[in-house]
């Protein structure tokens, strides 16, 4: 019996002493560089709007990224759209890249361990676009991993179980930019769900034998079901103007 | 298939035998699978050294188009390849996780596969075939040429295996000391920050031990110039 005791009472002692090692190395973690968290300030849609092209114009897309933030917790930025939208009579064309602030832009995903985590998107528009040569040769950081939505999910992509998703919207050419033309790149600044096409990006930056996240190719039309039969469903990059 | 990522390293750092051996290993691994009818060519560069003028390893890949083991296209030409306009740089070319491929037709282990922190471990990912090594030695700028500085960026000129002196490796990826160095790309674009298939950082060093702690293992790609 005495052993025994006296086993119980080592065992508490050890225990004990774990928990104050773990204390301490919460304590200690302060002195270690730990990864710097920042707020989410850059998502995919996790869903879509639903009907096609039609957005409800860039109003309503913006509308529908605040929502998506306020739903988790991030509605205290003021939420756009990356989409451009093409000059009418009487209406400037809208570029996508001088909707979504300065930047840096970070993500969200979690750790295996469940906790949140931020990883950087891109430092500015010019890294995010690639506005020299080098720049644009080398990239940003929005890759296939980088590139989650709201709740830190993955888009799926090429090579994934479907539905693919991958087809971002965004009517812009790679700098960024509404197009010039006469042909329609935005589903009719993103009021049409029938005729017309939209400009996409691929947030795997895998397709169309390019690796552009955010001008690889037109869509069939600009139906819901047009936008699905190349690998979207609608969806769109929401940035944090502030 | 007129292009491929190598299936394994020459396995002793940096030195891949300057461009000689390098070229001579990416003939010998096309030639396991039945494609040493063409003339392969690594995908490095070497920096200028008295009386012996920088190659760059755009200039030694032939023209295109290149093809993968699955016939599916990396870049029709040099322009695509590297991104030589503002516009084709944006667009990229078409090396990604799922075209960067072996000549066995391997897919390229990278961050999120199986990730473990070992995998900075040689003695870990030697024997761990799916283990992160998605860093492939280039040697190279963006545009696919030479570095011109001082600093060392091609292990020197794919001959040196050895690692920084003792408390010189200050977590720098360049080499700012005249550190042995290696640039490096990504065949999955994910990583380093920017996703350079052929240029997004350097290493910690030039020795078999040090490469994978940046997840690499001494990997190259090699195209066929014919």
């Amino acid at each position: 019996m005495p052993e025994k005791r006296f086993l119980l009472a080592a065992l508490s002692l050890v225990m004990l002493a774990s928990c104050l090692a773990l204390a301490q190395d919460d304590g200690g973690q302060r002195g270690r560089p730990q990864p710097q968290r920042h707020p989410m300030t850059f998502f995919v849609a996790s869903v879509g709007l639903g009907n096609g092209g039609d957005l409800g114009g860039l109003a309503g897309a913006d509308a529908h990224c605040q929502a998506l933030a306020t739903a988790v917790g991030a509605g205290n930025h003021t939420w756009h759209a990356y989409l451009s939208t093409q000059a009418r009579p009487g209406e400037p064309a809208v570029n996508a890249r001088d909707r979504i602030g300065t930047g840096p832009w970070y993500n969200t995903t979690r750790s295996q361990l469940g906790q949140p985590q931020n990883s950087i998107i891109s430092q500015d528009l010019g890294e995010l676009h690639g506005d020299t040569l080098v720049q644009a040769q080398r990239g940003s950081n929005l890759f296939k991993q980088s590139a989650r939505t709201e709740k830190g999910e993955v888009v799926h992509g090429v090579g994934d179980p479907p539905p693919i998703e991958h087809d971002i919207l965004t009517g812009s050419q790679t700098d960024g930019r509404a197009y010039t033309d006469k042909a329609d790149h935005t589903c009719n600044n993103w009021t049409s769900s029938g005729a017309g096409s939209a400009q996409v990006g691929h947030s795997d930056r895998i397709g169309n034998d390019n690796a552009s996240w955010n001008s690889s190719h037109a869509t069939a039309g600009c139906s819901q079901a047009a936008l699905e039969s190349t690998g979207g469903s609608g969806l769109f990059y929401c940035f944090a103007a502030n | 298939m007129t292009f491929f990522v190598t299936s394994a390293p020459i396995g002793d750092g940096g030195n891949l035998g300057g461009l000689a051996g390098a070229d001579a290993y990416c003939q010998k691994l096309a030639t396991a699978v039945g494609a040493g009818n063409r003339t392969w060519h690594a995908y490095l560069s070497t920096q200028a050294r008295p009386g012996q003028p920088a190659v760059n390893a755009r200039d030694r890949i032939g023209t295109g188009p290149w093809y993968n083991v699955k016939g599916e296209m990396i870049a029709p030409d040099l322009a695509h390849l590297h991104g030589d306009t503002l516009e084709l740089a944006r667009l990229g070319n078409n090396l990604n996780k799922l075209t960067g491929l072996t000549e066995k037709g391997e897919t390229v282990p990278g961050l999120y596969d199986y990730a473990d922190p070992r995998d900075n471990d040689w003695d870990y990912v030697k024997t761990t075939p799916f283990s992160n090594r998605h860093e492939m030695l280039t040697g190279s700028q963006p545009d696919g040429r030479a570095f011109t500085d001082t600093q060392d960026h091609t292990c020197n000129n794919w001959t040196s295996n050895k690692d920084p002196e003792p408390g010189t490796a200050n977590g720098n990826l360049n080499a700012p000391d005249g550190r042995p160095n290696a640039q490096i790309g990504f065949p999955d674009r994910n990583g380093g920050g920017n996703g350079s298939w052929n240029s997004s950082h350097g290493t910690r060093g030039c020795s078999q031990e040090s490469l994978p702690k940046t997840h690499g293992v001494g990997m190259f790609y090699c195209f066929a110039i014919n």
